[in-house]
């Protein structure tokens, strides 16, 4: 009937989507005919399906406008047309949210759950669990347990998974209906089987035993549904990485043996279980992919695909295996999907060897513009995991990549080349010009305003640095003239960042800044005129701090400092050294096949870490007056993992004071502790000021108590500090059961590990992104220079891992990387010390015997590299 | 509706459907009356505390009644407003034993006789002094005196005492609401036909 109307919408000229122009108000309007008597099923049906239509067009519908909608709806339940009563199911499915007192349809839609229309019961127990909470369970409890044994499988597999979906919502209620799922459980009907196993499994997963007795049960018992196997293999497999315990388990015993289940289904996901397994040795691997091996020479599709997707995931984790498929996937290179082809070939490129990558690459470019974004992205990802590996064939990729760069091309393919590119630029500087020259061309034509800054900013670091800066001049400035406010504004930006550093093109960027102070946007205006008048002081410090540096503060923390200023007016000009510091977010060391394409945008405005402690600290009024937080360090345990009490430290660094803050767990349920204070011996002249106690540590829920310890003020350089700590506590015992403490308790105490206050702890992490800048900004007062032998050192990489971990600073300019088969290095490391003044520190490391190291510290504050060099020496 | 359709409708020969609220407090009976006027092969067995509201139909002998049967539970009874403006007729249902009550369905009988969609309208209202069976119940003129039935005086009303688990009681009253909606709905020819 739904197509005799479309047709006539067809018609009238409304082209492929009759819905097309609906308005929410004129569907509204015609909605009223919901109230006339009698009922028009047909045209009732079709306003229900232009409801729903709007519904997930993302329709926006008033809570008003919404529940008279949902009312006149009701009444729709007076006809038995079958096909309008399953739209209104669906209707109160889409409306539970948006309409107010949709409990009302519960008793029509119990008694037709309970009635004896098989096509209404079913949708009609998933429409009332939508609408129903938990206060109003209790009244459908009956029926759902009845629903759940019912002898219709589409009633049963709808109470079943209406349950699970309850269980987030009413845990208590639905762990009642253990017995009815778990009759369900042993239902002939597939389906049935495996929504009643879900059910089971979501109710106990967070009892480890229960689960894996109920594993054992089934695995003894066997299924019929492969659905359920195909889950039992999930659990099993998520026990076996939570527990982990060996593969010598019975849980791994029964994933291996599902490999020889007749269902292929089956077999696939033991197999996948078992390749994507942590620590899996060759020999288990082994049956494993040869099920996968014996998939890609299947003749459907879905398991060649199958096969050699899992593969693809872990070539990078386990290539001998995956090499032993080498052959059946050079097969699948010709394969007429050409998604499986796109998967092999990646894979192949993945384990093969260098010689074999010219190869590969010309067949990929052979179809690459045939295939979807999405695997021309897997394509990228592979390529940019091979520059890593074979750095030689940048050429080769580069080339590839550009061209891919001219096709057309979604945003997340076109990122995903654009980040590979960057990290090839990077990882090889002899790529740079080529890599450059590419994303200058890209930009030229480049729809996606996100690309385009990266690119701009990415030009203004590297540009002025090549042997011929001037000709990215002409790039950026194409920008300038016609791109979008966004573009234009980092545009201008990276212009700054070529006069600052190349003296002879400083004449021609001053006049193109004059032009960009005429721009109609108030962003790109600001900068211009900025970086004008700080271009022409000619002073390489002011460049060095507000053109290649910029702010390093974290900017939550400058806009609440900005606003206490506006508060509390005072002489004194605003001091940007009170601001904190904006933590260097803790960037994984990109791994080998790092996903280029899933990094994701960092969010700006989240609070850092840093930030919410600030919070935390400033609302004890204790710690007032002790100035910004200067920097909290990683939790430190003080504790092994399984004891009695737990206890972690935070070290939160102030000017002249340090807080001390330990998180403490009480993990035995039949005491209660109280007045919980880490009693604090310092070996040196620290002096403790306050302890603030935890008042009540009840079981399992985790508590703070702190420290505040002024720093020694006569000696500055005295920055380590060994301090001995005992958790002191009064001990109530209680009833494990119902927590109830007794009445009086006694004191004890519990011996921690010694804390370590080092050097890291003064210093926060700052990237200057350009390093040589910086060194000239802070300039040579307080320079010093030492040279140390470093004899327990065998090589430079271990060197340098050593002296930033020590030191707790940002390396710059990725001197963290040793080149390969370099027997010298320079690392440059960059931070603040406590009080606010930059620390530089230049290391010339060269590798003989040992590994000699000269370091030069530069600072504004003579303190900070007195400490530097103390404590390295 | 064509042409045919009015006729054989004026004709009493298809029934005409009239909807059909039926209120009252909680408990006081309400689905037990609809059920009971059910056909006998579709009465429910077991009757439960309706939440928000439930659709019945049974038959006259000239009418064919929907029967919108709405919870009582005071949580719902906001809820009864949405469904006035498309009724045509009210069976209001009292317990006449909960004599500890009577002044709350007096409240809700006046607040609904004065809503806006009801005010106006002249339609029949069918009260049924529902329970006589228990010990204290209480006669369906006390009843119709404690709810000042009298002070209605632009609708058309009428009590009826009723034992819903037996069935009795019900049939007068439906053969009341019967002729009262022929009256206004059928024209004076069915009114004439359901007297004969």
């Amino acid at each position: 009937m739904i197509k005799k109307f479309d047709k006539k919408d067809e018609e009238s000229g409304s082209g492929s989507n009759p819905f097309q122009h609906l308005e929410k108000s004129a569907v509204l309007q015609e909605a009223r005919i919901f109230n006339e008597t009698p009922i028009n099923p047909r045209r009732c049906l079709h306003i229900l399906t232009k409801i729903i239509y709007l519904l997930n067009q993302g329709e926006h519908f008033g809570t008003t406008e919404a529940t008279e909608a949902f009312f006149a709806m009701t009444r729709l339940f007076q006809s038995n047309d079958q096909t309008l009563r399953r739209m209104c199911y669906l209707t109160i499915k889409e409306m539970a949210n948006i309409s107010e007192d949709v409990i009302i349809v519960t008793s029509s839609l119990t008694k037709d759950m309970t009635g004896k229309e098989d096509v209404y019961r079913g949708p009609a127990i998933r429409a009332l669990c939508r609408i129903t909470d938990t206060t109003m369970l209790q009244a459908i409890e009956r029926y759902m347990k009845q629903a759940i044994v019912d002898k219709v499988p589409s009633v049963s597999s709808s109470a079943l998974v209406s349950s699970l979906h309850m269980v987030k919502m009413s845990y208590d209620v639905v762990k009642r209906w253990v017995n009815e799922a778990q009759e369900a459980a042993s239902s002939d009907n597939i389906m049935v089987q495996y929504h009643a196993l879900g059910l089971l499994y979501h109710l106990r997963k967070n009892d480890r035993l229960a689960v894996s007795k109920m594993l054992n049960k089934f695995t003894k018992s066997g299924l019929k549904s492969p659905f359920a196997y195909c889950m039992l293999i999930r659990i099993a497999s998520k026990l076996l990485e939570e527990t982990e315990g060996g593969h010598d388990s019975p849980l791994f015993d029964f994933i291996e043996s599902c490999l020889r289940n007749k269902n292929e289904m089956v077999v696939y996901e033991a197999a996948s279980a078992i390749v994507h397994m942590p620590n899996c040795t060759a020999r288990e691997l082994a049956p494993a992919v040869s099920v996968l091996q014996l998939f890609c020479s299947s003749p459907k599709a879905a398991l060649r695909y199958a096969a050699v997707r899992t593969l693809n995931k872990v070539a990078m984790k386990h290539p001998s295996a995956v090499t032993a498929c080498n052959l059946d996937l050079e097969n699948l290179i010709t394969d007429s999907n050409r998604s499986i082809a796109t998967l092999a070939i990646t894979t192949l490129l993945k384990t093969g060897s260098e010689s074999s990558v010219d190869r590969l690459m010309k067949q990929i470019s052979s179809f690459v513009s045939e295939i979807s974004d999405e695997f021309k992205v897997v394509v990228v990802q592979a390529i940019s995991a091979l520059c890593q590996k074979y750095p030689r064939k940048h050429s080769v990729m580069m080339n590839f990549l550009s061209n891919m760069l001219r096709d057309d091309g979604g945003f997340e393919y076109k990122r995903a080349i654009v980040d590979c590119i960057i990290s090839i630029i990077e990882e090889n500087p002899e790529s740079k010009e080529t890599g450059l020259a590419h994303l200058c061309e890209f930009i030229e034509d480049c729809e996606h305003t996100v690309l385009a800054t990266k690119i701009l900013h990415l030009l203004g670091k590297e540009g002025p640095r090549t042997p011929s800066p001037s000709k990215y001049i002409r790039f950026i400035f194409n920008r300038v003239v016609l791109e979008s406010e966004a573009v234009r504004a980092a545009a201008v930006s990276a212009l700054a960042k070529f006069g600052a550093q190349n003296d002879d093109l400083l004449p021609s960027v001053l006049v193109l800044m004059q032009r960009c102070m005429m721009d109609s946007d108030d962003e790109v205006r600001d900068r211009a005129t900025f970086y004008m008048n700080v271009l022409q002081q000619k002073q390489k410090a002011l460049n060095a701090a507000y053109i290649f540096n910029g702010l390093s503060v974290s900017i939550p923390g400058l806009e609440k400092s900005l606003h206490q200023y506006t508060l509390e007016p005072s002489e004194k000009p605003f001091d940007m050294k009170t601001v904190p510091l904006a933590t260097t977010p803790i960037t994984e060391q990109k791994t080998e096949i790092a996903p280029v394409a899933t990094s994701k945008l960092p969010e700006k405005l989240a609070p850092s870490r840093q930030d919410i402690y600030q919070e935390q600290l400033a609302s004890i009024p204790e710690f007032q007056g002790l100035g910004p937080l200067f920097k909290s360090s990683e939790p430190v345990q003080l504790t092994e993992a399984e004891t009695e009490y737990v206890v972690r430290c935070i070290k939160h660094t102030f000017t002249r004071h340090m807080v001390f803050q330990f998180d403490c767990t009480n993990t035995l349920n039949d005491q209660l502790l109280q007045k919980v204070v880490v009693q604090m011996e310092p070996s040196e002249a620290y002096e403790v000021l306050h302890y603030i106690p935890a008042p009540s540590l009840p079981y399992s829920q985790p508590g703070s108590c702190y420290s505040l310890v002024r720093l020694p003020d006569d000696d500055p350089t005295a920055v380590s500090c060994t301090f001995s700590c005992t958790m002191k506590y009064l001990v109530r015992d209680c009833d494990p059961n119902t927590g109830e403490p007794d009445d009086d308790g006694y004191d004890d105490e519990y011996v921690l590990e010694d804390l370590e206050v080092t050097v890291a702890d003064h210093i926060q992490k700052v990237l200057k992104p350009n390093f040589s800048a910086a060194w000239e900004e802070v300039g040579d007062d307080f320079e010093k220079e030492e040279t140390f032998a470093l004899a327990s050192v065998r090589t430079l990489d271990e060197a340098v891992g050593n002296i930033i971990s020590f030191l707790g600073m940002q390396p710059c300019e990725r001197s963290d990387k040793v080149p390969e088969n370099k027997n010298s290095h320079v690392l440059f490391l960059a931070g603040v010390f406590r009080g606010g003044n930059d620390v530089l520190v230049r290391a010339r490391l060269a590798l003989g015997d040992g590994v000699t190291m000269q370091v030069t510290v530069r600072s504004g504050d003579e303190t900070a590299v007195d400490v530097i060099l103390a404590s390295v020496g | 509706m064509g042409l045919l359709d009015k006729l054989s409708g004026w004709l009493g020969l298809r029934k005409k459907e009239v909807n059909i609220l039926c209120l009252g407090l909680d408990n006081s009976g309400k689905t037990t009356i609809i059920n009971q006027l059910k056909p006998a092969n579709t009465q429910a067995q077991e009757i439960v505390p309706t939440i928000g509201f439930n659709i019945e139909k049974f038959k006259s002998s000239s009418l064919s009644f929907t029967v919108f049967d709405m919870s009582g539970q005071s949580r719902y009874r906001n809820l009864w407003e949405h469904y006035y403006k498309e009724s045509q007729a009210i069976i209001f249902v009292i317990d006449s034993g909960d004599k500890l009550r009577m002044v709350v369905a007096k409240e809700e009988l006046d607040t609904l006789l004065s809503h806006q969609d009801i005010r106006s309208r002249r339609m029949p209202v069918l009260f049924f002094a529902n329970k006589t069976d228990l010990q204290d119940a209480m006669s369906s003129v006390k009843v119709s005196q404690l709810l000042c039935l009298e002070n209605i005086k632009d609708k058309p009303w009428h009590i009826c005492a009723s034992n819903a688990i037996k069935g009795e009681g019900l049939q007068e009253g439906v053969d009341w609401l019967q002729g009262r909606l022929s009256f206004i709905y059928g024209g004076l020819f069915a009114y004439t036909y359901t007297l004969i």
